[in-house]
Formats: C-alpha cells, sequence, structure tokens
C-alpha cells in the first residue's frame, strides 16, 4: 500500500467514525443535553443571577451621638451614594447590633458625640463604620461609599477654611486640591459582577457541557462493549487514531454554532464588555474546543458507566473555575495549584478570551495562552488515543 | 427487629457501599479534597502585590518620589516600567499587569505653579481581586501625593502643621472589617464553596444508589428486601451514606475553625449541628428528586443542574437581596444556603442562636417535605424501567 492510500483510508475510517458518531448524538437524549441544552440555557441562567451587576441601596444603621446639624448633614450626605440606604436611626450601638444580628442591616455608622464641636474647632474627628463581613463585595461596596464620602467632606470643609483664612485663590476649580487625578476603569468599565464573570463562564460552559456529554457518550459506550456486536462497519474497525479524531470532529463541528452563540450573542443580549475582533476570538478559541474534545475522549478512561460522568465531572466545574485564575488570580496561586491550572484548557481559554473580548486584545497580543492551548491539545490528542486504544479497541470481523 | 427487613436492607447496603469504589471517591475523597483545595489555594488570604507597572513621563524628582512611594506599596508590585501610555496599555492587553500610574509630562513644573496637573491611573477590572486592589493602591497614591502637595504648600505659606491636617482631613471615616480584619478571602470564600461541594456530592451520590437500583432493574428486590416498605428501605440504604457524610463534615468544620482556626465567635456546636442538618436535608432533597423525576438521566440532570446553581444563587459571592427576585427565591431551596447563613451568624458573628432559628427550621423543613411524593417513587421502584 503505497502513502497515499494510507492517508486515504485513514481519512476514510475517520470520516466513518465522525458519520457513526453523529448518529449515536443525535439518538441520545442526554448527549443533546449536555451539547445542546447546556450551552444553550447556562449562560442565560447564569447572567440573569448576576445581572444587577452592582450591589445598591445596603442598608446601614445610625447611631448619632452628636445629634447636631453637622452630624445630620453627614448622614445626608453619606446617604446620598447609592450603594448606601440609611435603614434606621438608633440610640444606642446595642440597637444597631441588634439590627445587624437579624440581618436587617450589613453596617452601622457610629458619629461620636464629639463630631460637631470638633469640626468647629478645627480639630481632626472620626466616624466609626462597621461593616458586615459575610460577603466582601458588600465591604467592597462600603469602602467605595465611604473613601467618596470622605474626600467630598474635606473638599467642602477645606474650602470653606481657605476661604475664611484668605486663601481662595486655591479655590479655582471645584477642588482645592494642587494635583487632580483621575481613574480610568479598563474592561469592565461599570465595575459590574455580571460584566467581569460571564465571559470567563460562557468558555467553561462550552468545555465543561462538552467534556460531560462526550463522558456519558463514552461511558454508554463501555457499558454496551459486553454485548453481542453487529456486523462490524467501517467505523467499527477503525483504529484509535481515526476514532478519536473523527469523534474530535463531530463533537467540534457540534460546538461551532454554541460557540457563537456563547462568545457573541450572550454578551450582545445582555450588554457585557464585547470589544475584540469575532476572527481572533474565534480563531483563539479553536484549540480550547480541541483540546477539550480530546480531554474527553482521554477522560472516558475513568467512565465506567454511562451516569459516572455526573459523579465524577461536574465538581470539576467548580475546580476549573477557581484553577482558571478568574477569581482567585494565578499570581498569588501556590505552585502545585498553579502547575495543576496550567494543564487545564480552560484557564488559557477565559484568559485569552476575556483579554480579546472585554480588553479588546487582539490574538497576536495573546499568543502565550494561545501556544499553550495548543500545546495542551497534542498532550490530550496522545493522551486520547492510548486511554481508546485500551477501552474501545478496533473490532475486526470475526473470521469464521 | 428481623421481619421489619431493617437489618437484612442494611446488610445488602453495606455489600454494595463496600463493593463500589465510586463511593468511597464521592463520599470521601472528593469533598475533603475540596476543602483541602480551597484551603491551600487560597493559603495567602489577600493576594498582595498585583502586578502593575508605571509610566513616568516626567522624569522629575517629583515624579521618581511618587514612583518609590508607589513600589512601596503592599498590594502593588510595580514590575514595569513603561515608556509610553501605549506600552503599558498592550502590556495591560497581555495580561502582564493589571493597570498602571501615570504621571504626565511637566508634572512637577506645573504642580508647583498651580496648574493642577492631573495623574492618571488604569485599573483592568476584568480579574476583579487584582483589579480592585490595584485601584486601592493607586487611588491611595493619588490622594497622598495631591495631600502631601497642598500640604507643603500650605505650611510654607505659614499655617500651621496641624491645622493644616485637620483641614485636608477633616473627618477621618474607620472602616471596620467585623470579624475579619485581614480581609482574609479563606475566611470568606472557603466555608460555603466547600459546603456546596458537599452538598452536590451528596445530592448526585443519594441520586446514584438510588436510581442505580432502577437501571439495574434490581429495585423490585431492594424492596422485597425490606418488606415491601419504602421507608424501611430509603432508611437502609440512606443511613450508613448519613454516617459517613456526617463524619466528612464535622471533619471539614473541623478543618476550619480548629485546623485553620477560621473564627468562632458563636458556638461550635451549632455550626456542628447545623451541619448534620444540612447532611440529611441534602440527601432528602435527593430523595425528592428521584421521586419526582425516577428516571437516572433526569434525576442526576436536576441534582447536577441544581447543585452547581447553588454556588451562584444562594449569594456566596453576590448578594441574594440584590438579585432579581425570581432568581432569588431559588435561592431558599438550597439547603446548603442555610447553613452559610448560620455559619455567617454563629461562627463569623457569633450572634444569638436565637437569630439562626428560621435557618435551622427550615434544615429540618426538607427530610420532613420528601415523604409526599413517596407513593410515586414506590411505584417506579416496583416497575423498574431505565430509559438511558
Amino acid at each position: 500500500m503505497n502513502i497515499f492510500t494510507r492517508i486515504g483510508n485513514w481519512l476514510g475510517s475517520a470520516a466513518a467514525v465522525m458519520a457513526s458518531e453523529f448518529r449515536a448524538v443525535f439518538h441520545d437524549a442526554g448527549a443533546l443535553l449536555f451539547f445542546v441544552a447546556l450551552p444553550l440555557f447556562y449562560p442565560v441562567v447564569y447572567t440573569l443571577i448576576y445581572n444587577p451587576e452592582v450591589v445598591r441601596q445596603i442598608p446601614v444603621a445610625v447611631v448619632d451621638d452628636s445629634r447636631t446639624a453637622e452630624s445630620r448633614h453627614f448622614v445626608t450626605m453619606a446617604s446620598a451614594s447609592p450603594s448606601i440606604k440609611i435603614y434606621d436611626y438608633c440610640s444606642d450601638m446595642g440597637e444597631a447590633r441588634e439590627l445587624m444580628a437579624a440581618g436587617d442591616v450589613y453596617g452601622i455608622m457610629y458619629i461620636p458625640r464629639r463630631y460637631a464641636s470638633d469640626l468647629a474647632n478645627g480639630v481632626q474627628t472620626n466616624v466609626e463604620f462597621y461593616s458586615d463581613m459575610s460577603l466582601l463585595l458588600r465591604y467592597r461596596t462600603f469602602v467605595a461609599a465611604l473613601t467618596d464620602l470622605q474626600i467630598k467632606i474635606a473638599s467642602e470643609v477645606s474650602g470653606e477654611r481657605l476661604a475664611a483664612a484668605g486663601m481662595e485663590s486655591y479655590l479655582t476649580g471645584d477642588s482645592p486640591l494642587p494635583v487632580q487625578s483621575n481613574s480610568n476603569m479598563l474592561g469592565d468599565v461599570e465595575q459590574g459582577f455580571a460584566s467581569f464573570v460571564i465571559p470567563g463562564i460562557v468558555v467553561l460552559i462550552l468545555q465543561q457541557s462538552m467534556l460531560l456529554g462526550i463522558a456519558l457518550l463514552g461511558g454508554s459506550r463501555r457499558e454496551r462493549r459486553g454485548r453481542a456486536l453487529p456486523e462490524p462497519d467501517l467505523a467499527d474497525r477503525a483504529g484509535a487514531g481515526a476514532r478519536v479524531w473523527g469523534r474530535a470532529m463531530c463533537y467540534v463541528s457540534i460546538y461551532i454554532a454554541a460557540t457563537i452563540y456563547c462568545l457573541h450573542f450572550v454578551p450582545e443580549m445582555f450588554n457585557l464588555p464585547h470589544s475584540g475582533s469575532p476572527v481572533d476570538y474565534l480563531l483563539f478559541i479553536f484549540p480550547e474546543l480541541l483540546a477539550a474534545a480530546f480531554l474527553g475522549q482521554a477522560l472516558v478512561g475513568l467512565m465506567k458507566e454511562r451516569e459516572s460522568c455526573f459523579l465524577i465531572l461536574v465538581i470539576s466545574s467548580v475546580l476549573f473555575l477557581f484553577l482558571s485564575g478568574l477569581t482567585w488570580p494565578r499570581y498569588a496561586m501556590p505552585d502545585f495549584w498553579l502547575w495543576l491550572s496550567d494543564c487545564i484548557p480552560s484557564t488559557w481559554a477565559i484568559e485569552g478570551f476575556i483579554r480579546i473580548n472585554s480588553n479588546n486584545a487582539t490574538l497576536a497580543e495573546n499568543s502565550h495562552p494561545y501556544i499553550m492551548l495548543w500545546i495542551l491539545t497534542a498532550v490530550y490528542m496522545i493522551a486520547a488515543i492510548v486511554v481508546t486504544r485500551f477501552v474501545d479497541p478496533r473490532r475486526e470481523a470475526v473470521k469464521s | 427487629m428481623s421481619d421489619t427487613g431493617f437489618k437484612a436492607g442494611l446488610r445488602r447496603e453495606l455489600r454494595q457501599l463496600g463493593s463500589r469504589r465510586m463511593y468511597i471517591l464521592c463520599m470521601i475523597v472528593v469533598p475533603i479534597g475540596m476543602a483541602l483545595f480551597f484551603l491551600s489555594l487560597l493559603s495567602e488570604g489577600l493576594p498582595m502585590k498585583a502586578p502593575t507597572a508605571i509610566v513616568d513621563l516626567d522624569h522629575s524628582e517629583l515624579s521618581r518620589t511618587i514612583g518609590r512611594n508607589l513600589a512601596s506599596q503592599q498590594l502593588l508590585d510595580v514590575s514595569y516600567d513603561a515608556e509610553s501610555y501605549d506600552a503599558a496599555m498592550e502590556k495591560v492587553r497581555r495580561g502582564e499587569i493589571f493597570g498602571f500610574f501615570l504621571i504626565p509630562p511637566h508634572f512637577q513644573r506645573d504642580a508647583l505653579s498651580g496648574r493642577r496637573p492631573s495623574l492618571e491611573y488604569y485599573t483592568n477590572l476584568t480579574y476583579f481581586i487584582p483589579g480592585s486592589l490595584s485601584f486601592k493602591g493607586f487611588k491611595t497614591q493619588a490622594v497622598m501625593t495631591s495631600g502631601g502637595l497642598m500640604r507643603t504648600t500650605l505650611v510654607s505659606l505659614g499655617m500651621d502643621a496641624d491645622e493644616v491636617n485637620s483641614m485636608m482631613q477633616p473627618v477621618i471615616i474607620d472602616i471596620n472589617a467585623l470579624n475579619n480584619p485581614w480581609l482574609n478571602y479563606n475566611i470568606y470564600l472557603a466555608p460555603s464553596f466547600v459546603m456546596a461541594s458537599l452538598a452536590l456530592m451528596i445530592m448526585l451520590v443519594t441520586v446514584f444508589s438510588i436510581t442505580g437500583e432502577i437501571k439495574r432493574g434490581t429495585s423490585p428486590q431492594w424492596l422485597a428486601t425490606c418488606r415491601g416498605r419504602l421507608s424501611t428501605a430509603l432508611l437502609t440504604k440512606l443511613l450508613p451514606q448519613t454516617a459517613i457524610f456526617m463524619a466528612v463534615g464535622l471533619f471539614i468544620v473541623w478543618l476550619f475553625f480548629y485546623y485553620e482556626h477560621f473564627p468562632m465567635n458563636g458556638s461550635i456546636w451549632a455550626i456542628a449541628g447545623a451541619t448534620l442538618l444540612m447532611v440529611v436535608a441534602c440527601q432528602a432533597f435527593a430523595v425528592f428528586v428521584c421521586s419526582a423525576v425516577p428516571n437516572p438521566r433526569l434525576a442526576y440532570s436536576l441534582c447536577a443542574l441544581f447543585g452547581i446553581l447553588t454556588f451562584s444563587f444562594t449569594g456566596f459571592s453576590f448578594p441574594v437581596p440584590s438579585m432579581y427576585g425570581a432568581i432569588a427565591i431559588f435561592s431558599y431551596t438550597a439547603p446548603v444556603r442555610y447553613w452559610f447563613l448560620i455559619y455567617i451568624n454563629e461562627g463569623l458573628n457569633g450572634v444569638d442562636l436565637y437569630y439562626s432559628r428560621y435557618y435551622f427550621a427550615a434544615l429540618l423543613l426538607f427530610p420532613l417535605l420528601c415523604w409526599v411524593l413517596f407513593p410515586r417513587l414506590k411505584k417506579a421502584l416496583l416497575n423498574p424501567v431505565y430509559v438511558p
């Protein structure tokens, strides 16, 4: 046999495997659930959960021991912040603590007796704020609002005092400070929670739903292996390489629509950051799909039956999400987890997609994650072929 | 005792538990593995030293001082000295830095001659933690620079230094982070996420053991062993698992509060009790799902879907009161949500047990409610139909 006939035969059997895998997928409601329904609905459900984007109007109790026009003015300024809602005035800290214990408020503002007199005497004064720490997002929102409040009061007071001291020359702008400063948010301009988390989540959904579907199909196949074999056709007789590639092509082509939906339409629908070039992020995500298609086939080695995928793979979504560095930055990970994180395709896919999608980066600027994805593709392809050789060997016609 | 089929059922179940490695993996290895994963991944507590850059277009004495101060900040690692805005932006897009601080040209000259130059800082918020920490570092630096300059000017004009200080910052708002002053992410994230992982595994293993009987067609035999009583059958099947999950749950609680010394300002017994109740509540939830849809695939899918979504809609990171009402309502259906609220009350905040009374009641409600669909489950067990 010359080399061209060999390549032709290999392509023929890979195509036969691909066709037979398509039939298997479309006759399996479970696989369709994973391959179609999951990427379709999960991104919508997740975005709906986080779509309020920011935390506003967090209830706060006020204990005002100063009870002066100045302290009331302070509270009015605080309540002007969109983040803070004055829930109630309390007569003492005990009462406020009770409100907090009952979950009615998440912060207590304590204005001391000296507040107004300190201000009048030009002495620095302190206001105490106690933040509930059950969620860091609330604390963060408080910190941002109160820092702004502190700066606002400072410019109000120092304006008045400079004017009183006859130094109006410092009051040319809206602030008496000699140096202005300007904060510029990149990527997630509104600092919204959905805008931050969803671009990463959609990539993870693509990978995990594909892994689950492949594991389900592979587990079912292994369960059926004991049963009597009908006439083996071209697909049954294909070698491990052709099997792995044929199946991978089937999965990847099924995922083309889901990928465009998740990466393009989901951000569009919900007004999330979406600034990169489609050519860049689609080219970028291709090795992620391929790597997942191979990784899934390698994992079939662990799936002894159809339902194993639920028990083993579902929890990995949580693991992979945290390993991706989306919530906990990679530079702060201990070495072992960093290494494991390197081995998961979604780590690189999430990193690169977020930069292209939210930071308008190019494919070239993401060459590092892109190369890593291709390396993982190659590694998992080899793993998939080895596993397939053992768990799903070629079937020759029984010679009689 | 023997004619209730209790002993026979128990024996049958223990044999099954021992015969499948899957049980050990899912009941012990995975939940404890997840606990160790979170505890060691987040061991730094608060990620210091976000990689950032400085763009100094002024090259003056003042700008160099700002650069030095910036570099000395604990939150920041000023790892690059970019020569232009574009170069720094490219580093952001490459993911090498999470933000940069820009000092414009002629900054010192403009600042000293009263032309109010502007310091610009850029933070990439596509990654929340490093983004917001570098924002905090930059903002502190900007405020310090501007305040310092003003102080110097006013003092040189003859104002008293104390007077200047109180004028620059007349009111200081001290923000006290109650019971987690270190802003430790481990304390905040690990308990909820590890328990939610345990809850997910409890539900999946329960579905596995019940629908496995349907799948193999052994469910009539299972019922027969227990003299046809569904309650005995379920009790004998789930009791050994309950015991194992409870032990695993308590071990995790021990890891948090005794090994890692997470804040425990209330009663450890309340948390331990909540953990035991949560195990039973999750099993009850899964029994309910199996009764509603006695089909392995659907029961698994529902429990997996629900279990994974609990990580989000139970408000471990985004608060439930800020969610849309139609979504927030689901948070009340997850047992682990109540565990989380009890942990916040009893562990973190140490408030009176009285304030957690509804959460304990809710956990008790799950096993009470799962009886409702028993007739339906019994019918399905007597006529097992496996649809792959």
